[in-house]
């Protein structure tokens, strides 16, 4: 009996091919586009197809890459390690590959909801960008000593955006919740800090921090890295703290009036109601904030910080791979649509999730 | 007993608006006052005072003993003390029912979760709706959602508790299981002030009846000679068409 109510109860099916008809044929015109669309995808990934794979050089030197007439991957099985570690020492690899893993094993471990919690989340990450800091520059446990300008390649990309969404993100709530305070002072030189900061070019802060800071405040000011990072963090929060406060605004007055009613102080009602609440509203665009500081730690490069580009851009220069450069950027776009697409599924999967709690 | 609440000589502005002019009011333990009056005629404000939801400009409010002003200690006395029920119900819509009646009976009293929770399902069936305690408040309908709206002002223990126009949102058929929640509340003895434009509620439980207009307010008195035998002009004409339909 149940059976066959839901089963009434369900739409009707059409068959497969009316359902085809219907999204591809509707009328001749669109009909004729969708063909004169697929053939040319249909020539898009034959042409594809046989410059990745069929024609391709896998395994080689430059020599066979050039007699072949498709895509020569062997420069990245020749210089991977270089993309990947950049000028970290030859025989200290496994400690940057280490490193590398740790940090992805630690956000993958912060996006499951298990973490969601202040103290885990904190905790988790002080441990772990701690040994992942002894474990490269070494000095300890017979490790030996690396310094901070020989680290590079994908890793150090990786470790630059970590520490800068980091140091970015709580930054980013305190500019929000200081740009609404009810102090004029306080939130007009708040709001003041966000304009500059957004006023410039991010480029602009990394030549300022990497070479203006060290003349203003020569010995005091860090390694290159962590200038780096603080300018980044300080870019990041600049613009999050934006998106934080359109999420806070957007929600209705009264939330924050029954939360007062029921005696909550300043900080439980942003722990406990505002933040979680506007954090859900402003997600789509901090998922974007993510992947636009995600890219720009490539811009790193320009005041001479050896990240995943500059050491894709070292991997062809030198005379022989020359004329890989294709393939070498194919390979670094690659990497990094791994990491932006996994983002972006990551932020679809938690717009589900909080929808129930709507 | 000292009064619940007392206002004298209360002065408010927005702007150049004056909002409230020379509301004095008080409200013994146990008194049920209903407050009614057009809209834009300061009712919601003037309650919204007695929790410090608004800040007044003039005159004085007392409430359990606690002299509202800036300063914030004595105004989080008084709303750990007062309970609201809002038109909007203002559920926390990203916790669940229980989670929304125990979150500040644990943060704000420091009971343990447990008691709290038993608290919080002890109040949910007072309201009759235990069955949804694990529910979100999008998931429940506009009376159900201010029922646990009371339940959860109530877990508080508050002395006083505050409606602001509670059933004003609430679709036709809803306004009834809300106004028996409220019922069954004032006659277990619980301090209320309520704004609302259920004369029935206020012909059955309230102590006392006001009207106000334009700020101000026009006259008070007991329910049977406040319906039966309005003084003011003003008044009459009110109830003359909130009656009517």
């Amino acid at each position: 009996m149940a059976n066959s109510a839901t089963a009434r109860a369900l739409p009707p099916i059409s068959p497969l091919k009316t359902r085809l008809r219907k999204s591809f044929f509707p009328t001749p015109l669109s009909g004729a586009i969708s063909l004169a669309g697929m053939a040319f995808a249909a020539w898009a990934l034959w042409h594809l197809f046989q410059w990745a794979a069929w024609n391709a050089v896998f395994i080689g030197t430059a020599e066979d890459c050039r007699a072949a007439s498709g895509a020569c991957w062997a420069v990245i099985a020749d210089r991977w390690r270089l993309m990947f570690f950049g000028l970290y020492p030859h025989e200290e690899h496994w400690r940057s590959a280490l490193g590398c893993l740790i940090l992805i094993l630690v956000i993958i471990l912060s996006c499951l909801p298990v973490f969601w919690r202040p103290l885990r989340l904190a905790v988790l990450w002080v441990c772990s960008l701690a040994v992942f800091i002894l474990l490269m520059r070494g000095g300890v446990f017979g490790l030996s000593y690396v310094g901070e300008e020989r680290w590079g390649g994908l890793t150090l990309s990786i470790f630059i955006f970590c520490a800068t969404a980091l140091i970015g993100m709580p930054l980013s709530i305190a500019l929000a919740l200081l740009r609404r305070s009810s102090l004029p002072l306080v939130s007009v030189v708040t709001g003041m800090v966000i304009d500059s900061v957004r006023s410039l070019p991010l480029v602009t802060i990394l030549f300022a921090v990497a070479v203006v800071l060290p003349i203003l405040a020569p010995g005091s000011s860090g390694t290159k890295i962590m200038r780096v990072i603080a300018g980044m963090a300080l870019f990041f929060a600049a613009y999050q703290s934006e998106i934080l406060r359109s999420g806070i605004q957007s929600l209705p007055v009264g939330q924050d009036e029954a939360a007062k009613s029921l005696g909550l102080g300043y900080w439980h009602r942003m722990t406990r109601i505002i933040l979680p609440q506007a954090f859900r509203r402003a997600l789509p665009p901090t998922v974007s904030q993510f992947a636009i500081s995600f890219k720009e730690v490539s811009l790193v490069i320009i005041i001479g910080v050896f990240d995943f580009l500059a050491s894709g851009n070292a991997a062809y220069g030198s005379g022989e791979w020359a004329f890989t450069y294709v393939e070498v950027y194919v390979f670094m776009a690659f990497v990094n649509f791994i990491f932006i697409f996994s983002l972006s599924r990551y932020g679809a999967y938690l717009e589900r999730r909080m929808r129930v709690g709507k | 007993m000292p009064a619940a609440v007392t206002i004298s000589q209360l002065n408010k502005y927005y702007g150049i608006y004056h909002a409230l002019r020379d509301v004095s009011l008080t409200v013994q333990q146990g008194e049920k006052v209903v407050i009614c009056g057009p809209s834009g005629s300061g009712k919601s404000t003037l309650i919204r005072c007695i929790n410090r939801l608004e800040e007044h400009h003039s005159g004085t409010i007392d409430v359990l003993g606690h002299v509202l002003d800036d300063n914030m200690s004595r105004i989080q006395e008084v709303r750990r003390e007062v309970g609201m029920v809002f038109q909007n119900f203002n559920l926390f819509p990203h916790m669940t029912i229980l989670e929304n009646c125990v979150l500040s009976p644990m943060l704000v009293r420091g009971t343990a979760r447990k008691e709290a929770e038993e608290q919080a399902m002890h109040f949910l069936t007072r309201v009759r709706i235990p069955e949804q305690a694990n529910k979100f408040p999008g998931e429940l309908s506009g009376g159900q959602q201010q029922r646990v709206a009371i339940a959860r002002a109530l877990c508080m223990r508050p002395k006083v508790m505050l409606f602001d126009e509670p059933t004003s949102a609430l679709d036709p058929e809803m306004i009834s299981e809300v106004l028996d929640v409220m019922v069954s509340l004032a006659q277990e003895g619980m301090t209320m002030i309520c704004v609302t434009h259920e004369m029935g509620f206020a012909r059955q439980v309230a102590d006392k009846v006001v009207f106000m207009d334009q700020g101000a307010i026009v006259e008070s008195g007991a329910p049977t000679e406040f319906f039966n035998n309005p003084q003011n002009e003003r008044t009459r004409a009110f109830l003359s068409q909130i009656l009517a339909h």
